[in-house]
């Protein structure tokens, strides 16, 4: 079957200097939801925009659905929605109007015109406000107006750039929620760039991690999560902790590092689930009794400042797995 | 093939067309403070400076003799600071949107130049009556008339293109202003919208031979007042040949307003 989205090789030089793409790999199935990930100024939009034929890359080959982007750029034009980062519908007219004119530029024969604004209204859940000026609408609602402007062509493929930028979080969820109906209902492959990690982590079945112009990590998000290998026991116990018990906690084979944090002992594991019992076998030996245990599990947070992040761990400015692994 | 590009061509410019009406329905407000300036011109200056009877006018009233000039001049203000729109619509996601639509980037740019040349005729539609209203006598034939503002329509959608080209390559708003502002004055005073070319020194009656304003204004006086359409020939033509340059060179620079 045809990739939705096939890119080999790739590579974007800006001004002959500035490596934007340092050779990008990335195949997208089609009707999944891709999530891209990566910090500012990783090459996510540029991605994106040779993707969507807006900018030539300088070398290696991109795909969607088996048409090139570069040689095939008026084909794929009329098989992709794209929405960009920035407000892209006018402000002085109409909703509905807005809808118009795109169904016009995007050559929606008149005789489905109507049908296709209607449902494109309807998948993004803005009907009420067809007909009020969009200057008066809410940032959120302005975004669900400019996805239902891509939806017009019934797209293959849906590209988005930073769809939820600078919304709250209410108008966040309810983008995301008629997003998720609508791609239910049609099967439209769509793929995403984002900042925000929930997001990657709830509606995506697929995530990449770009940084410096390449792709550093790829996978599902319970597979990222996992790739880390790093789950966090904390054992509160009632009273102190001696040497000997530490000391036989990392005598386990499966255990990756342990500290003594005064209060509480921070044990690092592959899988807590099941390495827990045996740890507590272990401090029931040494005759520790437990007040409290709790496990933390890493978030996509963790997996993208792993991967992409120069900063090691958010909060405290300190990785508690990194410190107990060096302990 | 070729006939459905030019039919998406010939779409996509319609809707620009339609996008500037629709604009212009909900807010004429931008029409109606434009068009102050020119009313001024040929209320104040053209009555005054009528009275000193110092231009030959080949017998016309003062006032009527500008008029023509005066219509072009708002229109192409229109015209001239559509750029900034198109300034607005680089800075927001509209043109990237534009780009990735399944349409030539000629059509969108002679599109919005069309759908500006639209709005500059609104533009002289509000003064037209104001000027009858000031006695400017214009000739009784609706068909001349409707030639004049055909005219001034396609000078203004040329002028919108002189604009999108600049915009692409000034790119921000402040630096369009001041360019914007330091075209019109210039092509106004090196025409013969106020004066004719005569009585000007040598060098700027070179400047006014290659000012497409000076072969609009020839026209659209011929038409609405003097009745004298002798040069109306080489006049549309002018206006033609300098309406495809300035269309070819805006589509060109068009792809680099992103970059």
């Amino acid at each position: 079957m045809t990739a939705a989205i096939d890119v080999r090789g790739l590579f974007k030089l800006y001004n002959g200097k500035i490596r934007a793409l340092d050779g990008v790999d990335l195949r997208v199935e089609a009707t999944r939801v891709f999530a891209f990930l990566g910090p500012n100024g990783s090459g996510k939009t540029t991605l994106m925009r040779i993707l969507t034929t807006q900018i030539r890359p300088t070398s290696g080959q991109a795909s969607i659905f088996g048409l090139d982007a570069v040689r095939n750029g008026q084909e794929i034009r009329r098989i992709i929605g794209y929405v960009p980062q920035e407000t892209s519908v006018w402000l002085d007219i109409s909703g509905y109007e807005n809808l118009l004119v795109y169904s016009k530029i995007y050559g929606v024969p008149a005789g489905m015109r109507q049908k296709r604004i209607q449902d494109a209204l309807q998948s993004m859940g803005i009907e009420e406000m067809a007909d009020r000026m969009v200057k008066s609408y809410s940032g959120g609602m302005v975004r669900r107006l400019e996805i239902a402007c891509a939806l017009l062509v019934g797209p293959k493929i849906l590209f988005l750039d930073e769809p939820t930028i600078g919304l709250d979080p209410s108008a966040r969820k309810a983008v995301w929620e008629n997003l998720i109906s609508f791609k239910k209902e049609y099967g439209t492959t769509v793929f995403f760039n984002t900042h925000y990690m929930d997001e990657a982590d709830l509606y995506s079945d697929e995530i990449a991690i770009i940084n410096k112009g390449s792709i550093v990590k790829s996978g599902t998000a319970s597979e990222l999560k996992q790739s880390l290998r790093s789950e966090i026991i904390q054992v509160y116990p009632d009273g102190r902790i001696d040497g000997q018990v530490l000391k036989s906690i990392r005598d386990l084979a499966f255990v990756r590092g342990a500290i003594n944090n005064n209060s509480h002992l921070e044990i690092v594991v592959e899988d807590s689930e099941t390495k827990l019992p045996l740890i507590l076998d272990v401090l029931r030996n040494e005759g520790v009794s437990l007040k409290r245990i709790c496990t933390a599990k890493p978030t996509l947070d963790d997996v993208f400042l792993k991967y992409a992040g120069a900063i090691r761990f958010k909060g405290k400015g300190e990785d508690p797995a990194e410190k107990a692994l060096q302990a | 093939m070729i006939n459905m590009a030019l039919d998406d061509s010939i779409r996509e410019m319609f809707a620009m067309i339609e996008l500037e009406i629709r604009r212009l329905r909900h807010d004429r407000t931008e029409i109606y403070t434009r068009a102050v300036q020119p009313i001024l011109w040929l209320g104040v200056f053209g009555t005054i400076m009528g009275r000193v009877n110092a231009i030959p006018t080949g017998g016309l009233p003062y006032i009527d003799y500008i008029t023509p000039g005066v219509l072009l001049q708002s229109t192409i203000f229109v015209s001239v600071f559509y750029g900034l729109t198109i300034v607005w619509e680089r800075e927001t996601g509209i043109l990237k949107r534009l780009l990735v639509a399944p349409t030539s980037i000629y059509a969108t740019v002679i599109g919005r130049s069309i759908a500006s040349g639209v709005r500059a005729v609104v533009q002289a539609l509000i003064i037209f009556p104001v000027a009858i209203l000031l006695g400017v006598k214009f000739i009784a034939n609706p068909f001349y008339i409707a030639a004049a503002f055909l005219i001034l329509f396609l000078v203004s959608g040329g002028f919108a293109a002189i604009s999108i080209l600049v915009a692409s390559i000034m790119k921000t708003r402040e630096r369009f202003m001041g360019l914007g502002q330091a075209l019109i004055m210039p092509l106004f005073f090196a025409s013969n919208a106020l004066y004719p070319i005569d009585m000007m020194p040598s060098a700027l009656q070179l400047f006014a031979v290659l000012n497409p304003l000076t072969y609009a204004v020839d026209a659209i006086r011929g038409l609405m007042i003097s009745g004298e359409l002798g040069n109306i020939l080489v006049d549309v033509l002018a206006i033609l040949v300098f309406d495809m340059v300035v269309f070819a060179l805006a589509s060109l620079s068009f792809r680099k307003i992103l970059e």
